[in-house]
């Protein structure tokens, strides 16, 4: 298919491995952090880490979605879910998070009636073939899904459909990457950026990170060879002394992003003064919530929601993967207590959680670390 | 439909940054929405306001249903 296959090419991939080795300074080592759990899936899957040399190391940032939601937010969800009347619509990942006592999978099994959907649109749709019954979108994500539960919400504003709710979970990308770096334990020396948020925000956003911190980031695409050419492109800002935001993704990513996708959702949203983040524990004007404009859809004003805050498992260290500090393997649970069927933490149950995608495709390569 | 357990790799749709690239096959400008079909040969109904105009033959990268960005 075209925009994949040419991005997967092996000649090409050996070629760019190549020229990073030749990159790098022997006995430097090299942290790169990938923000979004899109790249560190393509990592794993396609053993993008295997062609780079030992010390180039890819550390695994907070753009999963799923992973960043708190067990608090969950057992929102389940208390909304649980209300008579109420049919809860979420994408796949979410039903299976667990929350304090359980997810909503479990509580699906229990009688609630929860339905799993691939976009916010489908949901609508629930909404006008139930006109009696309340529908409630259970809305996650970072810039990249925001836009649609705005279009979503706006038709259902158009449309005139009463019954349509949104529980508003979506979070931006600056915020927790501003964090990040902030934080004491964490030593990067570049960014790879996430690709498909800035379609939406462009790369202008990320701007702050060479000027602010004196780190490079390199906007890349999720094909083997986007990677590999991201972190080429990084190694040689730091080779020429350069330090600046570069797009490695001009075939998809313009650097305004899109105005339009934008200007909706400055219409349906605005930034709440808090929110909490998996692992990264409260980031200021980092979520979103429903504009006063479409108070009426807001599922959090129909239905009261306990929003108590819940400490993560003792066990669990998804806090730690989330920031990079750890490896999803240096977890004491890791692939014993927590896989990807019955997950503890967040980071096992997505497909892009760096310790799922890890589970997934990278076992063998711990095995040979080892040896 | 697919338990979530069988969310396939290339096409979760709860992935912070993962978007299918799609190509149109017919147009609803009155809605605002567009027949779409991906490499796998699966079709669905996508937004296209953010993108708009589109005809048919388009290649789209499309998020969680809605087009954020024309791909040729």
């Amino acid at each position: 298919m075209r925009f994949v296959d040419e991005f997967r090419d092996p000649e090409l991939g050996r070629v760019l491995a190549t020229e990073i080795l030749a990159a790098v300074e022997p006995g430097r080592q090299y942290k790169f952090m990938e923000v979004c759990g899109g790249h560190t899936h393509s990592i794993y899957k396609y053993g993008v880490d295997d062609l780079l040399p030992a010390n180039v190391e890819l550390v695994h940032g907070p753009g999963c979605p799923v992973c960043v939601i708190p067990m608090g937010r969950v057992d929102d969800g389940i208390a909304v879910a649980r209300e008579p009347n109420v049919i809860f619509t979420c994408f796949g990942d979410m039903m299976r998070i667990p929350g304090s006592a359980g997810s909503l999978l479990d509580a699906k099994a229990e009688g609630a009636d929860i339905r799993m959907v691939y976009s916010p649109l489908d949901a609508l749709r629930i909404a006008k073939q139930n006109p009696d019954r309340d529908v409630v979108f259970f809305a996650i994500g970072f810039e990249t899904t925001a836009p649609s539960t705005a279009l979503t919400l706006k038709r259902a504003k158009a449309e005139g459909v009463p019954n349509f709710f949104c529980m508003c979970s979506h979070v931006t990308i600056v915020p927790p990457l501003r964090a990040l770096l902030e934080s004491p334990d964490l030593r990067l020396d570049g960014f790879i950026g996430p690709g498909h948020v800035s379609t939406v925000v462009g790369a202008r956003p990320f701007e702050f990170i060479p000027r602010d911190y004196g780190k490079p980031i390199v906007v890349a695409g999720f094909e083997p060879l986007d990677i590999l050419h991201a972190i080429r492109m990084i190694l040689a800002q730091l080779n020429d002394g350069r330090c600046e935001v570069e797009n490695q993704y001009t075939r998809v990513v313009p650097y305004e992003g899109n105005p339009r996708a934008l200007e909706v959702m400055a219409e349906v949203f605005e930034l709440r003064p808090h929110f909490e983040w998996r692992g990264l524990g409260f980031i200021s004007q980092s979520g979103l919530k429903l504009s006063e404009a479409y108070a009426d859809f807001d599922a959090e004003r129909r239905y009261s929601v306990p929003g108590i805050r819940v400490a993560d498992p003792k066990a669990c260290q998804c806090g730690e993967v989330l920031k990079g500090v750890i490896k999803p393997w240096e977890c004491k649970v890791f692939g014993t207590a927590c896989t990807p069927e019955r997950p503890i933490g967040t980071c096992m149950v997505s497909s892009e959680g760096a310790c799922a995608a890890y589970y997934n495709f990278g076992r063998f390569a711990r095995e040979r670390e080892l040896v | 439909m697919s338990s979530p357990a069988e969310c396939h790799s290339d096409h979760c749709i709860t992935c912070g940054d993962d978007g299918v690239p799609m190509q149109v096959l017919k147009v609803d400008d009155e809605r605002a929405l567009a027949l779409c079909v991906d490499g796998d040969g699966a079709k669905s109904s996508v937004e296209i306001e953010l993108v708009l105009p589109v005809v048919a033959g388009d290649e789209l990268l499309v998020h969680a249903g809605t087009a954020l960005v024309r791909l040729a």
